[in-house]
């Protein structure tokens, strides 16, 4: 069932088309993976949900929206994080839940399961100026889904968090999805997204230029990814006439086969030079997609 | 509503809790008291002890210095209270009045002599002062601007010079006091149901200083609400608050609870000022001001009323100059030339005060941004029209409902475009495209 909809939203800033007639829907009980490049249309294309912008044209639909205030039944986490330094963690999560039309006891107990989740229960009287970055990371994190949102906005959570926390993110947003909330998450991060997404839209200059589940999407590459590891020196394979695109890093190399080879051919060239350990075809990685959809339009244009 | 509420009561807390509003709240009053009331009291006090030297050449005026402090007494409360002591200094008889009052002046001018025998100022009476009509005291000083010591010293002299000149055409000292006698001037203003009020040259200082504690409120927290809007654009919490509720519910909490701390400070400072009322007002009573008759219970309705006016209007207008700047030091500059132009009333208090019921008063009271104070000044010392206060009045409400409208738009807009300052012409757009 889909709980957005989003249909040809334009976004016009001056002379650029920032949003340009994007459109998709985001089905219950997902997370469906907004992805593209710095500066593509990610967060404009947010805030014209989350109403901070009207779109120029186009709609922004969803079940419900016209009764009460759409606004509290979304949990929004912007990538520009902020919150009152001055104020304490405990205060500042309470005014969070009030503008979303929470209050009373049920969010005071709310708060302290949260904290308690996050390991921030001895901060609670602590000012946000005291806290460090991750922490108040954490804490702008509560204060987004503290109201119990129906549908979920984020913005690049993962951004700036160490390895342990970004665990922690990633399990809780599979947690959220599992207790049937609905998740829009935005990132760059392509592996983040391929452990977590069902469905993906991927924007290029304000324009979906890919979307669907991610299964389908990589489905529909097919297995032309071969992934070999290997002992020596691997830098000849870029040169070999059936590999399109080669990314080489130290002993692995993830290549794109050219239309119609065989990779075979490419076993036995390796095999005489290298010692093979791995020798696997694949569906591409979301992020191989995304350099097929995007990098070379880019390279296309640094070339004009 | 709700959301609206949640955001007034943040801001209020935040705001009361800062150490800036504590202390504001208790040194203010203390700063503007020092500032209007220390004068006062130097004036009175005559800054202190002061040792002067009269040289006289007539010979004859010892006694008019002896008794001086009883007669000014008498004559003026404002010096009685001061001290001054007088060396006497006979030089009658001799040819050169100044040459004998040299070692005077050596010892006013001398840098090692002890704080005792140093002289502060020294007067020389030449000797024909009885008899000539043209006759010139000279009074030498270390500090050119001891008006105070100068003009005591002066009408002592004088005094003493006229008593003499009656006694020698055969009027005794007695009635000599009673002629020279001079009668006070007290004014009185006549209202127009011809009831007696107010008046007097207190009204100047009375006008300072309730535009005053209407002004500074609303430059300070005017201030606060534009640092606060910028730095929730820095800090980029606004585009949470925005996601949750619409601009105007944002703007309407940010501007009442900024209000309401205005109001709360003010508040304090009025209950602290009728506690200190009571010492305040014999202070001031001696010093020739009666603050007392300004405090009619009218004046606080109008106070509250045109405060509150005031405030909002003033408050808007900082706020959209901090939905419009990216920095403190932008708004800073933006802001500057116009909070020069809003304090226009206050610098024209003595135009306005000594005519309230001029064109120009009237032009100014009836205007948008400069009515409420400058209403306020003329319901102070005059009688304006009720229909001109209620003009006053929804003049303001109008153009602070008009300003709302705008930062409104202009937040909604300029909130989220970080970078550079927009131009006239981009905000237009702003105000057309929200």
């Amino acid at each position: 069932m889909e709980i957005l909809s989003v249909r040809d939203v334009v976004k016009v800033f001056g002379d650029v088309r920032a949003v340009d007639g994007v459109s998709f829907t985001v089905r219950k009980g997902t997370i469906t993976g907004l992805l593209g490049r710095n500066g593509a249309g990610k967060t404009t294309t947010i805030r014209m949900i989350t109403g901070i912008f009207f779109p120029d044209s186009g709609s922004i639909a969803w079940p419900g929206k016209d009764d009460g205030d759409f606004r509290d039944r979304i949990g929004y986490l912007p990538e520009e994080r902020g919150l009152y330094k001055q104020m304490n963690v405990v205060e500042l999560l309470l005014f969070l839940a009030e503008i979303k039309g929470r209050r009373g006891p049920d969010v005071r107990k709310s708060i302290d399961r949260w904290l308690d989740r996050f390991e921030l229960g001895e901060k609670r009287a602590s000012k946000v100026e005291e806290l460090s970055k991750g922490n108040q990371q954490k804490v702008q994190l509560i204060g987004t889904l503290l109201h119990e949102p129906d549908l979920i906005i984020l913005d690049e959570p993962q951004s700036g968090l160490d390895p342990v926390n970004m665990v922690l993110v990633r399990n809780l947003l599979r947690e959220l999805k599992d207790e049937g909330r609905t998740i829009l998450l935005s990132t760059h991060m392509m592996g983040e997204a391929e452990k977590m997404a069902d469905d993906i839209v991927l924007i290029h200059r304000g324009k979906v230029v890919l979307g669907g589940s991610l299964d389908e999407v990589r489905g529909s590459f097919g297995k032309d990814t071969l992934h070999i590891d290997f002992e020596g020196d691997g830098e000849f394979l870029r040169d070999l006439p059936e590999v399109r695109r080669a990314a080489i890093v130290s002993n692995s190399a993830e290549i794109t086969l050219a239309e119609g080879s065989d990779p075979q051919r490419i076993l036995e060239a390796a095999m005489g030079r290298l010692r093979i350990r791995r020798f696997e075809l694949a569906t591409p990685s979301l992020e191989e997609i995304f350099i097929e959809k995007v990098g070379a339009d880019t390279l296309q244009e640094v070339a004009s | 509503m709700n959301k609206m509420l949640a955001v007034l009561k943040r801001e209020y807390l935040a705001g009361v809790r800062k150490k800036m509003f504590i202390v504001m709240t208790l040194i203010f009053p203390l700063f503007l008291g020092g500032v209007f009331y220390i004068p006062i009291i130097m004036m009175s006090k005559g800054l202190g002890e002061k040792t002067v030297a009269v040289v006289d050449g007539t010979g004859v005026l010892q006694e008019t210095y002896a008794k001086s402090d009883d007669i000014s007494k008498a004559i003026d409360d404002r010096e009685a209270s001061s001290s001054m002591h007088i060396e006497y200094i006979d030089a009658k008889g001799k040819a050169d009045v100044d040459a004998a009052a040299k070692p005077s002046l050596d010892r006013m001018t001398e840098t090692g002599a002890r704080d005792k025998s140093k002289l502060d100022a020294v007067l020389v009476v030449p000797a024909k002062a009885l008899d000539s009509s043209d006759v010139e005291v000279k009074f030498y000083s270390r500090s050119a601007a001891d008006i105070i010591t100068q003009e005591r010293l002066a009408s002592m002299t004088n005094r003493g010079i006229h008593a003499h000149r009656l006694a020698e055409r055969g009027i005794n000292a007695d009635e000599a006091t009673k002629i020279l006698a001079s009668a006070k001037v007290k004014s009185v203003q006549l209202s127009k149901s011809g009831e007696e009020k107010k008046g007097g040259g207190g009204n100047l200082i009375a006008g300072l200083l309730l535009t005053g504690l209407f002004m500074f409120p609303s430059f300070i927290y005017g201030l606060e609400i534009m640092r606060g809007i910028i730095q929730e654009k820095n800090d980029r919490v606004v585009e949470v608050l925005i996601s949750s509720m619409t601009p105007k519910q944002l703007l309407t909490g940010k501007i009442l609870g900024t209000a309401l701390i205005g109001l709360t400070q003010v508040t304090a400072w009025l209950l602290m000022a009728s506690v200190a009322a009571g010492f305040l007002g014999a202070a001031a009573s001696e010093a020739g001001m009666n603050l007392v008759r300004f405090l009619h219970p009218m004046m606080f309705v109008y106070f509250a009323i045109f405060f509150i006016l005031a405030y909002l209007t003033y408050v808007c207008i900082y706020a959209i100059a901090g939905a419009s700047c990216n920095s403190d030091k932008e708004a800073q500059q933006l802001i500057a030339p116009i909070s020069m132009l809003m304090m226009l009333p206050w610098f024209l208090v003595g135009v306005l005060i000594t005519n309230p019921d001029s064109s120009l008063a009237v032009a100014f009271s009836l205007a948008p941004i400069f009515g409420p104070m400058t209403m306020f000044l003329r319901t102070l010392v005059a009688d304006p029209p009720l229909w001109h206060i209620a003009v006053s009045v929804a003049v303001s409400i109008v153009t602070i409902t008009l300003f709302f409208r705008v930062t409104a738009k202009i937040f909604r807009v300029g909130i989220l475009a970080y970078g550079k300052r927009p131009t006239i012409p981009e905000l237009w757009r702003w105000l057309k495209l929200a």
